[in-house]
């Protein structure tokens, strides 16, 4: 894989997030994505053309993750607001909202059919919510966290995820285990590879790590850019041949997956912004700093923040949402 | 007219006219037969009989022609079965036949139609039998009997012969009369073939209605056989019943041929073969010598308890088993009955069979093979083969005593060699051998100097582990090894005992020696290229003297290369899993130890194997610092080598959660485990402590996640107990809600106030403290904020500097904290708030004041009754309160979001419709979906208003009215909802439009 195939040059813009922008996903087959902010708001975009198709307003805090339906007919999102929303994509019309984390979400996904949004949050819980039922109640929660629970991600019968106290936690639905790995080091965010074998789990010690999940073994870390306080998030690239991630000071990085080299790194993210509202998700583990779990952290440092990156599933194409307020199409 | 009519005589039949027939009911039979009801809808046509009765009814009206008049079979209809007592009326047992539900016409037809054989060639009668029985029955119903009830079959003669009988009667037999008797001679055998013809046509005539199932199988042969014996009696026309006999031992109804009916016939062919040879047999010896009765009874089969005659005095089994073929088993029939026979027989025979004699000499003589012999020393107790232990020089007689050689260096090593050359058998001996062939220390091996030495040793160590592996043998755990000590250990590895590893730690000068004397030790064993090299090694477990000691143990297993004990990395008294991580800890250690031999020596004394103690030594030893000569370096190897770690547990999904991903709940049918306690409280107080922040934690995590003690679900339930308790008897001025929620803007003032200061401060350090610094001001400020003063944010920040951390500390320590927590986070703003959405916030605060009444009258009971006691000290109280609206935060942020949701529901309801007014209709919506989910989806919302406005049955005036705009709203959707189906499919096109727009 040369860096020529990576994503490295703009494409688009997306303008319209008033402040950060906390996550930006793409849908399953890639044509548009969704974005969600300080803003309080989920936007939908066509990522292509660069135009924005519809904004999703209701939270009352900002919003830090979304998720879409494989069908694309529901979203979810969470945010500050200790909420779990369950949208129509087509009307924009909140269908439910699930109560019950004690303090903001982190992380929301739903499962294959749909049927089922999990969510992670600073609770130290993971919450598996009904979507077929008209309950509002959990259909279960997790609660053998002992920190805030960062990122999770779901495959047909598990749900994994990671949190601050430096586990990576996989809930086996099918055999009934809960594996846990403990990396030492607070999770950032985990992403699955592509074949779904490996977890790429970013930790606060500026080291994104492979993991083999049969095993748990450490396949390799990529190291090189910072990432040491902020939520931010880390992918693997379509083909699971490049390991990207963004940086605190607003770059880029794609690793080789094989070797943990440098393949190419660049700023993505480097416009000026005169005012910049509110950062990333500042992560403060309940064991770090018990007192205060949000914060609303003014720095000149961190204004161009890589705070999402999503990879196409299917082409060599990038987006990647920063605290600038901005969302950026990168192809190759 | 009528009149008229009456005085006329009306000669042939008039001709209808259509408006004279005055019934429907012939009208539409008339219809029906012109042919004119076709035009008639079929779900209107009306089935009906010849006389135009309804035939058919409805399901709820009675079904298909439902008797009397349309009712069940009487005027009165259908009346449930009344309890009538047995006592009186016993022998009332009614028999259903089809006959009771016939029509009389179906009668009719089933009496005429049935099919059977004309008497004209009922050769064999039976069908002549079976109507003179038929007409029996019916004579017998209709004339008054003696005996009550229906007469027996067998009383109800058939009247009428069969052929053969007719035959027979007319070669002069007479009914009463034995047939045999007036035909002795040479015509007997042909005679005798048709007698049994007869007999069983008679006798199968007679059993026709009762084992009418039997005969249609075609048992014929055995009908035959078993009436013959009659055949030596006087015939009278009585009918022998032969019941089909019980003559096998299955249990009743057992067909053992169901399912391989294939052998019946085998078996019927054997039987009957063992019969004819028997019965020739009896009847060649001229009759009587078997009795009737005895005849009757089947051969070969026990005397059964219902049989009256003696066994004793008839001789049942004497038929047809004195020839060989008796042997011949049939299935079924126990093997012990035969045994019996003949014994019996060989009893009984002499002379009882006249013209018979036992034969001296039986052809036949069971083979019988002797048991094999056992050999004298066998042992019930099976032996492996290939021990563990090699136990190959035990049965040996032992090696001389021989001196150690001089030189102790060797004498060590040999001791080395042979214990661990004992313990992991030949193997590796060769192994060895075959390493250092060309190493002269290792020349014992090889028969060299000291070699006799090294066999003596070897056997002592041998006997010393057979005889541990014989106590293992005897006791069911691990005595010695659990016993073991460190110097026992020692002893048996032959290491000198090592010096206290508490002086390491006082006299740290001196450990360098033990060190090295440790390091000299343990290479002894170990490979040569360390052996040769001057040691420095750690002693990573130094506060821990048998963990060192398993770790030294571990080193030297580890370089024997592959070959390691069973029980080596911790005793047995560890759990597996215990094991496992202590082994990771060392291999960690080990590889930092190698670096530290290679790389740089640099010795940070106080340097903390950080990682390492924090998890494992929390489990093996009490405390104390641990002391490391580790670098930073391998302490980072230390923690890639640590983590990532794995454990698993276990972790019940719920079922629904299963469902839901669609797939089988493992744990179905097991019985739930224990609740867990786990209280919104337990997520409130965290653990204390920030600044020791990787043990305890860890410490907990273990703690909690290892054994899930009941202790701290305890605890948590007791604390949560106690909180809900002084929680429900708080007063709660509903200034302190104002406080709380109104003051959003000036929090947001005061943070950026002092982000300002924040701003100048350039690296991530310090701005991290002066986070916790910020931190503790701002819980400063929300509580001065609760307690009604108006704290300076000057004051609060010169606060932070000299109190701020002393402040978190005690909030941490109090277990507070995490009520501040939630506190903060609901008072902080979020910075993001744009001015757009001001409007909203004033009216959200406008929203709050009747909530929070609300929520007054709704614990208004309580609050009131113990307003007395508002006698608490300030700070518990505040503490209350706090925790009241931690409490409340929920309902309160679930009905500022639904409010708003309304709102901007609204807003962006009539936003649509200006775009609506503005554009073209086609413009309107866009939707990606079908009407089924966009129905669906409202469907889900109006279930969920419901629900919503259900559990709110006590809210305020204000709430209903927004429900019913939601109410209204909701119409408004349904009402567009077909129209963006409509245009669904055009969403592309809609998109485009749309850009255009733009």
């Amino acid at each position: 894989m040369s860096s020529g195939k990576l994503p490295t040059t703009e494409a688009n813009v997306l303008n319209g997030h008033e402040g950060a922008v906390l996550a930006a996903r793409f849908n399953s087959d890639g044509n548009y994505c969704l974005s969600c902010g300080k803003d309080r708001t989920i936007r939908l975009w066509n990522p292509h053309r660069g135009i924005h198709i519809k904004t999703y307003k209701s939270h009352g805090r900002e919003v830090r993750d979304v998720h879409v339906t494989p069908d694309n007919s529901k979203l979810s999102s969470c945010g500050g607001d200790r909420q779990v929303f369950y949208w129509d994509v087509a009307t924009g019309r909140v269908i439910r909202k699930f109560r019950g984390h004690d303090s903001e979400v982190n992380a929301v996904k739903f499962n294959e059919y749909a049927s089922v949004v999990v969510s992670a949050g600073y609770d130290r819980s993971l919450r598996a919510w009904d979507c077929r039922s008209h309950s509002t109640e959990p259909i279960q929660i997790m609660d053998t966290f002992s920190d805030s629970v960062m990122s999770l991600c779901l495959t047909k019968t598990e749900i994994i995820a990671g949190s601050v106290d430096g586990t990576v936690r996989t809930f086996d639905i099918r055999i009934g285990r809960e594996i846990s790995d403990d990396l030492g080091q607070p999770v950032n965010c985990i992403s699955l590879s592509n074949d779904g074998n490996c977890v790429l789990v970013s930790c606060l010690d500026s080291t994104l790590r492979l993991m083999d999940r049969s095993t748990g073994e450490l396949l390799q870390e990529y190291k090189g850019h910072t990432c040491k306080s902020f939520k931010m998030d880390c992918c693997l690239t379509n083909t699971d041949a490049h390991v990207t991630g963004g940086s605190e000071d607003g770059s880029v990085f794609f690793w080789d997956l094989v070797d943990a080299s440098v393949v190419s790194s660049f700023r993505a993210h480097s416009s000026v912004h005169t005012y910049v509202e509110g950062l990333g998700i500042k992560i403060i583990g309940r064991g770090l700093a018990s007192i205060r779990n949000k914060l609303q952290f003014y720095s000149e440092l961190f204004y161009n923040l890589v705070t999402s990156v999503s990879y196409h599933p299917k082409d060599n194409c990038m987006i990647t949402a920063s605290v600038d307020g901005t969302i950026r199409v990168w192809k190759s | 007219m009528d009149a008229d009519e009456d005085d006329f005589v009306f000669f042939g039949t008039p001709i209808e006219r259509e408006d004279d027939v005055t019934t429907t009911r012939k009208k539409k039979a008339v219809a029906e037969a012109s042919g004119q009801l076709r035009t008639l809808v079929p779900w209107k046509q009306e089935v009906r009989d010849e006389e135009g009765r309804r035939r058919f009814h409805g399901a709820f009206s009675g079904g298909f022609s439902a008797g009397y008049y349309n009712t069940v079979g009487s005027k009165e209809g259908w009346a449930p079965q009344t309890f009538t007592s047995s006592r009186k009326n016993r022998a009332e047992i009614k028999k259903q036949s089809i006959l009771n539900f016939l029509d009389e016409d179906e009668k009719a037809e089933l009496d005429g139609d049935s099919l059977g054989t004309s008497s004209q060639f009922d050769t064999f009668g039976s069908t002549a039998a079976e109507i003179a029985r038929k007409q029996a029955e019916k004579e017998q119903q209709q004339r008054p009997s003696a005996i009550p009830g229906p007469a027996p079959d067998e009383i109800v003669l058939p009247a009428s012969d069969s052929i053969g009988v007719s035959l027979l009667l007319k070669m002069g037999w007479r009914r009463g009369r034995s047939i045999k008797d007036s035909h002795p001679g040479s015509l007997y055998d042909v005679r005798r073939e048709a007698r049994k013809a007869f007999m069983a046509l008679s006798s199968e005539d007679v059993q026709a209605p009762i084992s009418a199932s039997e005969l249609v199988r075609g048992d014929p042969e055995k009908v035959s056989e078993l009436p013959t014996g009659s055949d030596n009696q006087l015939f009278d026309n009585t009918p022998v019943y032969v019941l089909k006999p019980k003559q096998d031992m299955h249990g009743l109804g057992f067909d053992p041929f169901k399912n391989a009916p294939e052998f019946r016939e085998r078996k019927r062919a054997r039987v009957s073969e063992i019969k004819e040879a028997g019965q020739g047999r009896s009847l060649s010896t001229k009759n009587s010598l078997f009795g009737f009765k005895s005849e009757r009874i089947a051969p070969g089969f026990g005397i059964g308890a219902l049989e009256d005659l003696d066994a004793e005095d008839e001789d049942v089994y004497a038929s047809g088993y004195d020839f060989g073929g008796s042997f011949v088993q049939e299935i079924g029939e126990p093997a012990r009955l035969f045994l019996e026979d003949s014994k019996k027989k060989g009893e009984k025979e002499h002379g009882v069979l006249r013209g018979f004699k036992v034969a001296s000499v039986t052809d036949y003589q069971t083979e019988r093979f002797n048991p094999p012999v056992i050999p004298k020393d066998f042992v019930p107790r099976h032996v492996f083969s290939a021990p563990l232990e090699d136990n190959y020089k035990l049965a040996d007689l032992p090696p001389p005593e021989v001196p150690p050689p001089e030189d102790k260096d060797l004498k060590v090593l040999i001791e080395g060699v042979a214990t661990l050359v004992s313990r992991c058998g030949k193997l590796f001996e060769d192994l060895s051998r075959e390493k250092n062939q060309s190493n002269p220390l290792f020349s014992f091996l090889n028969g060299g100097d000291g070699h006799q030495y090294y066999f003596r040793k070897l056997w002592e160590e041998n006997q010393k582990r057979n005889d541990n592996s014989k106590q293992l043998f005897v006791g069911k755990s691990y005595p010695t090894e659990q016993k073991m000590t460190a110097e026992s250990r020692g002893k048996i590895l032959g290491e000198k005992p090592l010096e206290k590893s508490s002086k390491n730690i006082s006299l740290p000068i001196n450990s360098g020696a033990t060190v090295n004397l440790q390091v000299n030790l343990s290479d002894t064993f170990t490979n040569p290229v360390s052996f040769a090299e001057p040691q420095e090694v750690a002693k990573p477990f130094r506060d821990d003297p048998p963990k060192q000691t398993r770790f030294e143990q571990y080193l030297k297993e580890k370089y024997r290369g592959g070959l390691r004990s069973k029980e080596s990395g911790g005793s047995s008294s560890m759990s597996e899993a215990d094991r496992a991580r202590e082994r990771l800890e060392f291999e960690a250690a080990a590889v930092a130890i190698e670096k530290g031999k290679w790389g740089n020596e640099m010795n940070f004394p106080n340097q903390q194997l950080a990682n390492l103690s924090g998890t494992t030594r929390l489990q093996f030893t009490s405390g104390g610092t641990e002391q490391a000569g580790v670098t930073k370096s391998e302490e980072e190897l230390i923690t890639k080598k640590l983590y990532p770690k794995r454990e698993e547990f276990q972790w019940r999904p719920a079922s629904i959660l299963c469902k839901r991903f669609d797939l089988t709940d493992p744990y179905m049918g097991k019985p739930p485990p224990a609740p867990r306690m786990r209280s919104k409280m337990d997520s409130l107080i965290f653990m204390p402590d920030l600044l020791k922040a990787a043990k305890p934690e860890e410490d907990a995590r273990a703690s909690l996640s290892q054994s899930e003690n009941e202790y701290n679900n305890k605890e948590a339930a007791n604390r949560e107990d106690e909180v809900e308790v002084e929680v429900e008897n708080v007063e709660r001025p509903v200034d302190l809600y104002k406080a709380i929620f109104s003051d959003d803007s000036d929090d947001e003032n005061e943070d950026s106030g002092l982000d300002k200061v924040e701003h100048q401060q350039k690296n991530a350090e310090a701005a991290n403290t002066t986070l916790s610094r910020l931190i503790a001001g701002d819980f400063l400020e929300s509580l001065g904020k609760q307690l009604g003063l108006e704290v300076p944010p000057e004051l609060s920040k010169s606060e932070h500097n000299s109190k701020g951390k002393e402040a978190v500390n005690i909030n941490s320590a109090n277990g507070d904290s995490g009520v501040l927590s939630v506190d903060r986070k609901s008072s902080v703003p979020s910075s993001a708030i744009a001015d757009g959405f001001k409007t909203e916030e004033v009216r959200k605060d406008n929203i709050y004041h009747p909530e929070v009444s609300h929520e007054d009258a709704s614990h208004g009971a309580l609050g009131k009754s113990t307003q007395g006691s508002g006698s608490q000290t300030k700070g518990t109280g505040l503490f209350e309160n706090v925790s009241v609206r931690s409490r409340l935060d929920i309902p309160q942020e679930k009905k500022k979001g639904t409010t708003s949701t309304g709102q901007q529901d609204r807003s962006s309801a009539s936003s649509d419709d200006e775009r609506g007014r503005r554009g073209s209709k086609s413009r309107r919506r866009k939707s990606r979906y079908s009407e089924g989910e966009t129905t669906g989806s409202s469907d889900d919302y109006e279930d969920r208003h419901r629900s919503r406005s259900r559990g709110r049955k006590n809210d305020t005036s204000r709430e209903k009215s927004s429900s019913r705009k939601h109410s209204k709203h909701h119409k408004h959707r349904s009402r567009k909802s077909p129209s963006s189906s409509r245009h669904r499919s055009r969403k592309d096109h809609g998109e485009s439009k749309r850009e255009k727009r733009k």
